[in-house]
């Protein structure tokens, strides 16, 4: 099928376009430089790459439980059935249709679910692919596993690399997730851990070591990502002291690929001052001055939103003080020998001055980071807002009169307690597709997305405002409006959305990654897996990986041994 | 005044969601429009007057000044009432579940029994039932903390299981028995049962339950003082004590 | 003459176990003999006679017809129906449900489960306090504390204490049923409590009062509670107490005594908040015994396509969920539904009277391996392949763990997944030519 798509205003910063007016041409899929066939006019219109969600909760148990426990949920947004559409329902815990519906009603045409245990990615692979529309692929947890644990206690990598890799091929996952580590397995007992330094309790290894492990085996794997992390200590007032000396850990392990070491899930959550929720203050500068000055990490916002929010996470510990904090319903689901994780309901207020502080830190972050390749925008759907206020998110990075209109309906101490007010910076398209198209492509090392060079998939999305006549900080409700509903959303070149209307559902592809590891570490791995499945799984080891049926459609990427080494001075030790 | 009649045309072999019904909806339109609203008989949308019989003054008026008047066994038709703001619904014969669901303001009068759910989430207005009431009478919707919160519901037979459920605010009176477990989970709200009723007040955290009949109480609920109403002698307890909850219960002293 | 071939680690079909250690011989096109699996499982899986050929009721009486046929008449009676009631489901895999809920979608009719006979109750009860609870293997490594609530797992899921619970061994509980406590509470003395090492016993449809009071005694608030509650002794729920706090590691299970005895569903929330609490204290988990191997998986794939995990009213276009009034026994005991689909249950068998005499009064489409008392009162009867043993299919344990069910032997019956997406393709026809022709 071939289309052109004329006269669009163009930001696509992976090629040095920064609002360009050009023409588009996709055939069969991908984007070429000349094609003929359906015009699609664009003129004077903002026209992006497909949107990239490097971080959202869209699939599997933790989700379809947020889902049960949440009928009063799921009787808002519902939608019946219409045209290719089947019926959606939900706002913080959307059905699997409304989930690739709203997607590209938004114009996103990627998005990766964050975190899966290897022992439930076969329920994951199940919603994945009932998702319509949009590509994906699923992060898998690493952080709290047996098998981890004891090859980092033995300090060896290799064999760690090759349960890594075996891991991802079980669970058919693209990269390596660690959420709050050791304190999943600590929560096994009811505990946790306290800082990255405490022993985890029955495996002689701390959280500290199972990161710099796992991010030695990532890089020795060269997987397309780096290490994905949600810090020990998430949402605790004091908490970016961990944030930091975590980071501190990383600088200097060598990257396998051209990309970052380490990406930081939600920061928000994590750029915390204060010792208690009296005193509580932002810490963003802190946590930005370190971003601005290192260049090892990157980050998703994680941004909270007020109203309604259903918080579903690996850090059990966490989701069971919002629980007790909140006099809420709880869901726990603690995954032998792997993780644990949690599901709680939540309401943000503007009146409540912690809340406040929360939804300032995610801007201060982004805006103070300088280099918006550093910083993805997200709300760790539906931890901090469900995906669909995306766009308030954005208009909030992009007018500061809207920040200051925000802010007046706050708490009153909020000036108090984050330099928010004081910023001035206004984010402009280019930063915009870049936070959420370019980057998150680049470090998730998607390399036909987000973008548009010739040969990325033909994935585009076309709003209804004109970049170079808006005054995008002064009209941002026009702009908000515009960004909630893509005049056009194009995926593999295919509409499938206009004007808010899905007129195609095709069926999106999973990507996950097989890496390849020498046959001497796998064969030194197989037996202390096989001992696992004997003496403490409640499985057998041939029920255990995903099964190729369960991955109808999917892009495998390959890594390890098959991929050559970075080309740059900075290449890594030889695989052992 | 612009009152509007309707009558089922014949029985309804499958129940009929018609939350059309309502003052507010009735209001601004004539009768042929009204007669064009859309009801569901299961998967089937008809118009009103295919299933009913539309008679009455062919006038606008605001919704105040509306009375519709049921007229024969509605106890198969949904959702009448629901969201009602203002005027009056006469019930002459039974109605079905969800009548007077969210109901805001107005008048809502049942001669005859209510189905279940009646007077779901209400907000406001008033709701008397001659006849009995179903399970879950001045309810919340599944998995929501808070139910009903203001109005006023009145019964003078008794009412099924759950009674206020997740109550928030309002008050209920029912003048006969009241099935398992009235009033919990409340936040606020007043309950009076004159009959009897087995273990009101679960997890209850705030609000008031009276129980003129007899009750088995929750063993986490506390003995306080013997109280006076209305020239009764009632126990009052405290709880529900299993949460924290500063409830009141009172049942009758015998 | 063809060989056996043993099938190794193949996942019973039966209970909400799932067990996935079976093996199975099979010779000649058939099931020989199977190993590790209980009796139950055992005979699920080795079989009985089956129905062979589709039946139309003509003039009353159940005729033969071809499948051509009884997919067209079924058809038929879904699309003419106001209210299809779609219903069943628990015992056959998740790719035959997920076309359940396009067909319930497509015709406008209500979707259900056999939760609404079993666990229904614990559903309702998760929606007000959430599910604290972990995979089986998390029991298996670190319970040293068991209590079995209204469940009798040493009858209706015979190894469930060796592979999860009781006598099971782990990393931390090497001792197995040496290192254990097991507490039974139940209306009288099961072969589980026979096993046990303390046996509370409770009055009938008491357990909500005896919940709350060991809420209160767990909490330290035990003063207010009077000597008994619920035919049990106060000191012996202040023992239960204190031993529930001091375990290292608890899990309640929990099952049918408990979810259909008086207060149904305020039993199982008010459990879950017990466990809540003892969360307070140390480490508990709670879990329901589910009893078909599969119901756990219909809730998974109605959550994840409409929202809500059983009742499922698509009449509107839109799902809509209350049970209460969108159950399948809700709708049956009102008679407010004109056609129903079974499939892989047995309604006549299960519910209450007056529902299943609901059920001879409207036309009935059966789907089923098995010829059983609700092919009495159907209208078009379909025998079908077993998923489990003649199709594979996706299942999940009572815990959420989802498996992947093998194929043992084949049949040349069409499996579930094909007869609803046959049934589909008629009703898409029958559409078609309703609205093209005049």
């Amino acid at each position: 099928m071939k289309m052109i798509i004329k006269g669009g205003i163009v930001y696509d910063p992976a090629n040095g376009i920064f609002g360009e007016e050009m023409d588009l041409c996709i055939d069969q899929g991908r984007v070429i430089e000349q094609a003929g066939g359906e015009v699609i006019d664009a003129r004077g219109l903002l026209v992006m790459p497909g949107g990239v969600d490097a971080h959202s909760h869209i699939a599997g148990k933790k989700v379809n439980t947020g889902r049960i426990m949440r009928p009063d949920d799921s009787r808002l947004g519902t939608e019946p059935r219409s045209g290719v559409c089947r019926p959606s329902t939900g706002y913080t815990v959307p059905n699997c249709y409304a989930m690739g519906y709203r997607y590209a009603r938004l114009g996103y045409t990627t998005a990766f679910e964050a975190a899966t245990p290897i022992l439930e990615a076969r329920h994951t692979h199940e919603e994945l692919a009932e998702i319509p529309i949009i590509d994906k692929g699923a992060l898998t947890l690493f952080g709290n596993n047996w098998q981890v644990m004891e090859c980092v206690r033995d300090k060896d990598i290799p064999k760690l690399a090759a349960y890594v890799a075996w891991g991802l091929r079980s669970a058919r996952g693209y990269g390596v997730k660690i959420v709050n580590p050791g304190g999943g397995e600590a929560w096994g007992f009811g505990a946790n851990v306290k800082s990255h330094r405490d022993n985890v309790p029955g495996f002689d290894v701390t959280p500290a070591e199972i990161i710099r492990g796992l991010a030695e085996a990532n890089e020795m794997l060269r997987l397309p990502h780096s290490i994905h992390i949600h810090f020990n200590n998430l949402g605790k007032p004091g908490n970016y002291t961990t944030a930091l000396e975590t980071l501190e850990l990383l600088k200097d392990i060598k990257p396998g690929r051209m990309r970052q070491v380490v990406h930081v899930a939600h920061m928000q959550f994590s750029a915390y001052g204060g010792t208690s929720w009296r005193d509580f203050e932002s810490k963003a500068p802190a946590i930005a001055d370190y971003f601005n000055t290192h260049s090892h990490a990157t980050m998703d916002m994680g941004q909270l939103l007020f109203g309604s929010a259903t918080t579903m996470t690996a850090d059990a510990p966490l989701e069971y003080g919002n629980a007790r904090l909140t006099h809420n319903k709880w869901s726990n689901h603690d995954i032998e020998l792997e993780e644990s994780s949690g599901v709680v309901p939540m309401i943000y207020f503007r009146k409540m001055l912690v809340n406040a502080v929360q939804w300032a830190i995610g801007l201060e972050l982004a805006l103070l980071v300088r280099d918006p390749w550093k910083t993805l925008m997200t709300t760790d759907h539906p931890n901090g807002s469900p995906f669909v206020n995306y766009p308030e998110v954005i208009t909030l990075l992009m007018s500061r009169a809207k920040r200051e209109a925000e802010m007046a309906t706050l708490h009153e101490q909020l000036p108090n307690r984050t330099t928010l007010p004081v910023i001035e910076r206004e984010m402009d398209w280019t930063e915009i597709a870049i936070m959420t198209r370019a980057a998150p492509a680049r470090i998730l090392g998607l390399t036909d997305k987000g973008h548009l060079g010739v040969g990325a998939d033909g994935d585009v999305s076309i709003y209804s405002i004109r970049p170079e006549d808006v005054d995008a900080a002064r009209d941002h409700a026009l702009v908000k409006k515009a960004l909630s509903s893509a005049l056009y959303t194009i995926k593999g070149g295919v509409v499938v959305a206009k004007e808010g209307r899905i007129l195609a559902a095709p069926e999106g592809r999973t990507y996950w990654v097989d890496a390849t590891v020498p046959d001497a570490d796998h064969d030194r791995l197989m037996p202390e897996i096989e001992d696992k499945f004997a003496k403490y799984y409640s499985v057998q080891l041939s029920n255990y990986a995903v099964q190729d049926a369960y991955l109808p459609s999917s892009r495998v990427i390959r890594a390890g041994l098959s991929v050559e080494p970075a080309k740059s001075a900075r290449t890594l030790a030889e695989v052992a | 005044m612009r009152t509007v009649k309707l009558s089922p045309r014949a029985a309804f072999s499958i129940s009929v969601e018609a939350e059309c019904i309502t003052p507010d909806r009735f209001a601004p339109l004539s009768l042929s429009e009204i007669g064009a609203q859309p009801v569901w008989l299961g998967n089937r949308v008809m118009h009103l007057s295919e299933l009913f019989m539309v008679e009455g003054d062919d006038c606008t008026a605001t919704a105040g000044d509306v009375v519709i008047q049921l007229m024969g066994d509605f106890s198969r038709v949904k959702r009448v009432g629901e969201g009602m703001s203002a005027g009056s619904i006469e019930a002459w014969g039974s109605v079905g579940m969800h009548a007077g669901n969210n109901m805001k303001g107005g008048l809502f009068a049942i001669s005859g029994n209510a189905d279940d759910w009646l007077a779901r989430e209400m907000r406001g207005g008033k709701i008397i039932v001659r006849g009995d009431a179903g399970n879950y009478v001045g309810s919340g919707y599944r998995g929501e903390k808070c139910g009903m919160r203001g109005g006023e519901i009145e019964i003078s037979g008794r009412v099924g299981a759950f009674l206020g459920e997740h109550l928030c605010g309002g008050s209920i009176r029912v003048q006969g028995d009241a099935g398992d477990f009235p009033g919990a989970a409340n936040q606020g709200g007043s309950i009076f049962i004159g009959g009897s009723t087995y273990l009101p007040g679960a997890e209850m955290s705030k609000g008031t339950i009276t129980v003129k009949g007899e009750a088995k109480v929750l063993p986490s609920y506390q003995r306080t003082e013997v109280v006076e109403l209305e020239g009764e002698a009632y126990q009052k307890y405290a709880g529900d004590l299993v949460d924290g909850g500063k409830g009141e219960l009172f049942v009758r002293a015998l | 003459m063809t060989e056996s071939v043993m099938i190794k680690d193949a996942v019973c079909s039966f209970c909400g176990c799932l067990c996935d250690d079976i093996n199975v011989e099979v010779a000649e096109g058939k099931i020989q003999r199977v190993r590790h699996a209980c009796r139950l499982g055992s005979s699920k899986i080795m079989g009985h006679s089956r129905m062979q050929t589709p039946m139309i009721r003509k003039d009353g009486v159940l005729q033969p017809a071809s499948f051509d046929e009884a997919y067209r008449r079924a058809a038929e009676i879904l699309l003419a129906a106001k209210k299809p009631l779609l219903y069943g489901w628990a015992s056959t895999s998740c790719e035959a449900q997920k076309k359940g809920v396009l067909l319930a979608e497509e015709v406008g009719g209500v979707i259900d489960t056999t939760a609404t006979v079993c666990h229904g109750p614990s559903v309702i009860g998760i929606e007000e306090k959430g599910l604290p609870g972990a995979t089986l293997g998390q029991v298996k490594n670190r319970a040293d504390t068991i209590v079995f609530w209204g469940c009798n797992p040493v009858e209706a899921h015979p190894r469930h204490s060796l592979r999860y619970s009781s006598n099971s061994c782990g990393r931390f509980t090497e001792q197995g049923r040496a290192g254990r406590k097991i507490v039974v509470v139940d209306v009288r003395e099961t072969r589980t409590a026979k096993n046990a090492d303390k046996f509370v016993r409770i009055d009938p449809g008491c357990d909500y009062e005896v919940i709350s009071a060991l809420r209160m005694l767990v909490a330290g608030k035990g003063d207010v509670i009077v000597d008994t509650v619920g035919g049990a002794l106060k000191a012996d729920l202040a023992a239960l107490a204190e031993m529930l706090k001091a375990a290292r590691f608890g899990a309640v299970f929990f099952g049918l005594g408990i979810t259909h005895s008086k207060g149904r569903y305020k039993n199982i929330d008010n459990a879950l908040s017990l466990v809540a609490d003892l969360n307070q204290h140390t480490k508990f988990v709670i879990m329901p015994m589910r009893g078909h191997y599969n119901v756990g998986g219909a809730g998974q794939v109605l959550a994840w396509s409409s929202g809500y995990p059983m009742s499922v009213d698509y009449a509107r276009g839109a799902p809509y969920f209350n049970p209460g009034e969108t159950a399948a026994c809700d709708l049956l005991g009102r008679a407010d539904t004109d056609a129903a689909l079974i499939v892989a249950a047995d309604p006549v068998s299960n519910f209450p009277r007056e529902t299943a005499a609901a059920l001879s009064k409207i036309p009935v489409i059966q789907i089923d391996p098995y010829e059983n008392p609700t092919t009495l009162l159907s209208d078009v009867v379909i025998p079908c392949a077993i998923a489990g043993v003649e199709v594979e299919g996706t299942a999940y344990r009572m815990d959420g763990l989802a498996l992947r069910l093998r194929k043992m032997v084949d049949s040349s019956l069409p499996g579930d997944e094909q007869i609803i997406a046959e049934i589909i393709k008629n009703i898409r026809e029958l559409r078609q030519k309703a609205e093209g022709g005049a």
